[in-house]
């Protein structure tokens, strides 16, 4: 089990041509920010060339990949150990989050990771109690461009949830 | 003895904030390291009276209108 591996293999995936602009979210791109966050899988966001109306097929992906070796566990592919799992943007956060990854090198190895404000955001639309808990992990961590924060909630519609969040968690801090 | 809590949060925060500060690759290794713990222990409680499952969640739906 090697991360660094499932890593080398997307980017083989991409130089490939398999799939195009990708990048890592989930408790795995937070640890890019924040101290690493138990999990169990990867999930890897993927912006599909689609026509409309055209479902995406994710069988590229899973061919390219069985082809080498790995196996594919329901909705997951296992690479390298890893389960990973190679989702849609089915937002417009999510494709603007893709659009703006940023690529950080890991030993030289590169990788493209959601920026921590998209995180941030994606973890407060998604609004599960970890995902509240990463919220308050980042802004506890001073990982957040405060303006950067604010202008992706603004442009998504979020506000509302931040301000609920804000009230909820936030409202007395020791 | 006292037991200060504002101490001990501050000493939470300050080690997480060292933690986040590792190298990258440190902080892959480790994330390799806890998945391979947190499957330990959910085969030890699949094999014993405690559920796997004890402590779940909904999926998140990442604004695709469903379960992921």
């Amino acid at each position: 089990m090697n991360i660094r591996d499932t890593i080398t293999t997307i980017n083989e995936l991409q130089a490939a041509g398999v799939i195009g602009s990708y990048a890592i979210g989930g408790a795995v791109g937070a640890t890019f920010y924040l101290e690493p966050i138990t999990t169990l899988d990867v999930d890897v966001f993927v912006a599909f060339r689609t026509e409309p109306g055209q479902l995406v097929s994710l069988r590229p992906i899973y061919d390219y990949l069985t082809a080498r070796g790995c196996v594919v566990e329901g909705e997951y592919v296992v690479i390298a150990g890893w389960p990973v799992q190679f989702l849609p943007a089915g937002s417009s956060l999510v494709e603007e989050a893709i659009d703006q990854a940023v690529e950080h090198n890991v030993d030289g190895t590169p990788v493209r990771v959601f920026t921590s404000e998209h995180l941030a955001a994606i973890a407060l639309q998604v609004g599960r109690a970890k995902d509240k808990a990463r919220l308050l992990q980042f802004n506890e961590a001073g990982a957040l461009d405060a303006d950067r924060f604010q202008s992706i909630i603004q442009r998504h519609k979020l506000v509302d949830h931040w301000r609920r969040f804000e009230r909820q968690f936030l409202g007395d801090q020791p | 003895m006292n037991f200060d809590l504002t101490r001990v949060l501050e000493s939470k925060r300050a080690y997480r904030r060292q933690l986040a500060a590792r190298p990258l690759r440190e902080k892959l290794e480790m994330l390799d390291a806890l998945r391979a713990r947190a499957i330990d222990i959910q085969r030890a409680a699949a094999s014993s009276h405690l559920k796997a499952d004890a402590v779940g969640e909904a999926p998140g739906t990442y604004g695709t209108g469903g379960p992921r």
